[in-house]
């Protein structure tokens, strides 16, 4: 699994100040779709509900290069019932559908205690909407139109959710988070965190190997409702990666440029 | 007019159908029914005193007579009679039978009490000859059984009768006929006026919104109503020219992005040689794109928080935690930019609002002053107290805004942003304003050494 990201472009530690939001290189995806298949774990099945069948196939032709088996329904009754007929590992449901709406069907599948992650799409405004996807009883809001890294990351944080763990110390690899004490330690070093740091260190540390959209880490992290014009997570990304990340230290934090940010243990 | 009178289509000229017209002719007519009644009541009076005046001089001629001796009234009822230039009087002596003895009554007429005047239609004979003519007539019967008859013409009270009518008519016909012009005037005036009143709305209807209904210098209900429709009119006006201009700024705001990725995809296909080249063009496009969705997701933001109702949703905002909160979170940027930021948050005040909008106005604020602060800089931000209001103040060393464009970015943020031109300023100001007016504060940009934004809250606790 951990070399299936070594094909995401790693940076150089001082890289941290992003010119701007820019796709990987298509080789770097590809790369790690092939490690997946290799590494011949269960393909995870997604229910994709979306009335638009060009954006369908889209998607679906996407995701299926990233190892996923996504299934398609086009309006909210279809996708109700493939839902119900379980299987799928995670949703991705359109807000807006013919039939039945988005939200409706989650909010059926919820009350019929369908627990299913969802991702909603929606074309639709930004805070609001978003504030009632969720509340509809989505896991995460996600506005079109998106990069194709930035759905693929959600839907990967979606499926490998933290189990509510009773551990009130964090550990990956040399990294030690206590979360009474409230200090943090690399080795036998310890490492002095601002409270955001800590925030930030903890949320990364409950999803060690995962990809962190700079989007998922301000909704998350900063609970941002807005998208600042400045590369804030860059610039605080890049304080924490220099305290975790010493000159003489494998480096653990690694920015995938234009797309985010992944914590795992040194190889 | 008969053949018409059964139908019920029988139309009216316009004019006689509008309102005014209407309530004319039925004040006109109570004005005729209350003349008519009062002269009425005049001439009552006047018969009634005329004929008790008349009743008294008869009754007492009659004592006079009765009280003479009988001899004596044969002359003097030629007396009175030859004493009489109007010929007003009537007298006559009858015998028990009936009989005429003298005077100048030809006969004794029916139906009258001894003694009591009343009405009486006689024939008078004298040397003028003989002639009919109503008179007031008493009666008295003589102890040796003849009739003394004394009366009085009255046609004196038909004169007043007259005098009465004559005078109705004189004054009443063209004081109706001046109220039924007058209303004629006033509903023809009325009625153009609505008739012009419509015309234009109708032109409004049809799409003309700088039109406005006609008002005259005048301060009657009409022309009040007429300026309020207008005020009316001319916030619609504006409000529509506002939405133009929306339209026109979010098309400004996409093209320019939108036709830079054009032209770019366009040379790239045309003289990209490797497909390093072609992905590099590629890139630089997916980036024009993510700028032009920046926009439109800060468009839909900005129309989100001026037509929410969130002031229900609002709480108790600590501002100085907030203000502490923000500074913790610019901190880094600013030292990355080496620019020096000092926050300053002594004011321990608390507000009613939506504490993430608030976040968001101030942070944009501050990501703005950073941002246009050159390199050895100073940002300040600060929660002071000021004459009971609450403020922030986000000050910098940068270039500023120009005179010019604050008026635009303070005043009317959605639609007159023209800081929108200034390269990198984006929709941050417009978000702020629109903050700032759901929680209705006051936001105001002035000189500093660079720029100072501050935002104040009155009312604070």
């Amino acid at each position: 699994m951990l070399s299936a990201h070594d094909g995401w472009k790693n940076n150089s530690p001082g890289d941290g100040e992003s010119d701007g939001r820019r796709l990987p290189a298509p080789d770097a995806v590809g790369n790690e779709t092939a490690a997946l298949a290799a590494e011949n774990e269960p393909m995870p099945r997604l229910l994709l509900i979306e009335d638009d069948k060009e954006t369908a196939d889209e998607i679906r032709a996407e995701l299926g290069d990233r190892g996923f088996d996504v299934s398609w329904a086009a309006d909210g009754i279809e996708g109700l019932d493939k839902a119900r007929s379980g299987g799928a590992d995670a949703m991705i449901v359109d807000r807006l559908l013919p039939g039945m709406d988005g939200l409706t069907v989650i909010e059926t599948l919820r009350g019929e205690g369908i627990r299913t992650p969802v991702l909603v799409l929606s074309a639709l405004g930004a805070v609001d909407e978003r504030v009632r996807g969720l509340r509809s009883g989505g896991d995460d809001y996600l506005t079109k139109p998106f990069a194709t890294v930035e759905l693929v990351a959600r839907i990967e944080a979606l499926l490998r959710r933290p189990a509510e763990s009773p551990d009130t110390v964090l550990r990956v690899g040399p990294l030690e988070l206590d979360l009474i004490k409230r200090t943090a330690k690399r080795g036998e070093r310890t490492i002095e965190l601002l409270p955001r740091e800590f925030r930030l260190l903890e949320y990364m540390m409950c999803r060690k190997d995962q990809m962190l959209t700079r989007a998922m880490l301000l909704e998350e992290v900063w609970n941002y409702k807005f998208v600042p014009q400045t590369n804030l997570v860059d610039v605080h990304m890049g304080r924490l990666r220099h305290k975790v990340d010493e000159p003489n230290e494998l480096p653990m934090i690694t920015n995938v440029r234009g797309v985010g940010f992944i914590l795992r243990a040194p190889a | 007019m008969s053949a018409a009178s059964g139908s019920s289509s029988v139309r009216l000229p316009d004019f006689a159908r509008t309102t005014t017209f209407g309530s004319t002719l039925a004040i006109a007519s109570a004005f005729v029914l209350c003349t008519v009644l009062l002269f009425g009541f005049v001439y009552w009076q006047t018969a009634a005193y005329l004929t008790s005046s008349i009743d008294a001089l008869i009754t007492g001629e009659l004592q006079i007579f009765a009280a003479e001796p009988p001899e004596r009234w044969l002359a003097h009822i030629n007396e009175r009679l030859d004493n009489d230039p109007r010929r007003i009087r009537i007298a006559g002596l009858f015998g028990a039978d009936g009989h005429r003895i003298a005077g100048n009554l030809e006969s004794l007429p029916g139906g009258l009490t001894p003694d009591v005047p009343a009405d009486a239609v006689v024939v008078r004979v004298d040397n003028q000859g003989r002639e009919t003519e109503k008179v007031r007539l008493a009666t008295e019967r003589l102890p040796d059984g003849e009739v003394l008859a004394i009366g009085r013409n009255n046609d004196e009270i038909a004169g007043i009768a007259n005098i009465v009518r004559r005078a109705l008519m004189l004054g009443l016909l063209p004081a109706f006929g001046l109220a039924v012009v007058i209303g004629l005037v006033l509903s023809l005036r009325a009625r153009n006026r609505l008739l012009e009143v419509n015309r234009r709305i109708q032109r409004i209807v049809a799409g003309d919104l700088r039109e406005r209904l006609p008002t005259r210098k005048g301060n009657d209900p009409f022309d009040q109503l007429a300026v309020s429709v207008n005020r009316v009119l001319g916030e619609i006006e504006a409000l529509i020219q506002e939405i133009a201009g929306v339209g026109n700024d979010i098309a400004h705001d996409l093209r320019t992005p939108l036709t830079r990725v054009r032209v770019r995809l366009e040379r790239g296909r045309a003289r990209a040689t490797t497909l390093d080249e072609l992905r590099g063009v590629v890139d630089q496009s997916i980036a024009g794109l993510d700028q032009s969705l920046t926009v439109i997701t800060a468009l839909l933001r900005i129309a989100e928080i001026e037509h929410s109702r969130r002031l229900e949703g609002f709480s108790q905002v600590e501002l100085a935690p907030l203000v502490r909160e923000v500074g913790e979170l610019y901190e880094p940027i600013a030292e990355d930019k080496h620019v020096s930021l000092q926050v300053e948050a002594a004011d321990e005040a608390t507000v009613q609002g939506d504490r993430d909008l608030l976040f968001e106005a101030v942070a944009n604020l501050v990501d703005n002053a950073v941002k246009f602060t050159p390199k050895g800089g100073r940002v300040g931000l600060a929660l002071l107290r000021r004459n009971g209001e609450s403020v922030v103040r986000i000050s910098d060393t940068g270039p500023g805004i120009p005179e010019i464009e604050r008026e635009a970015v303070t005043k009317r943020f959605y639609r007159s942003d023209k800081s929108r031109n200034t390269e990198g300023l984006g929709l941050g100001l417009s978000l702020v304003g629109a903050i700032v007016k759901l929680h209705g504060l006051r936001f105001t940009i002035a000189d500093g050494p660079g720029c100072t934004a501050e935002i104040a809250f009155p009312q604070v606790n």
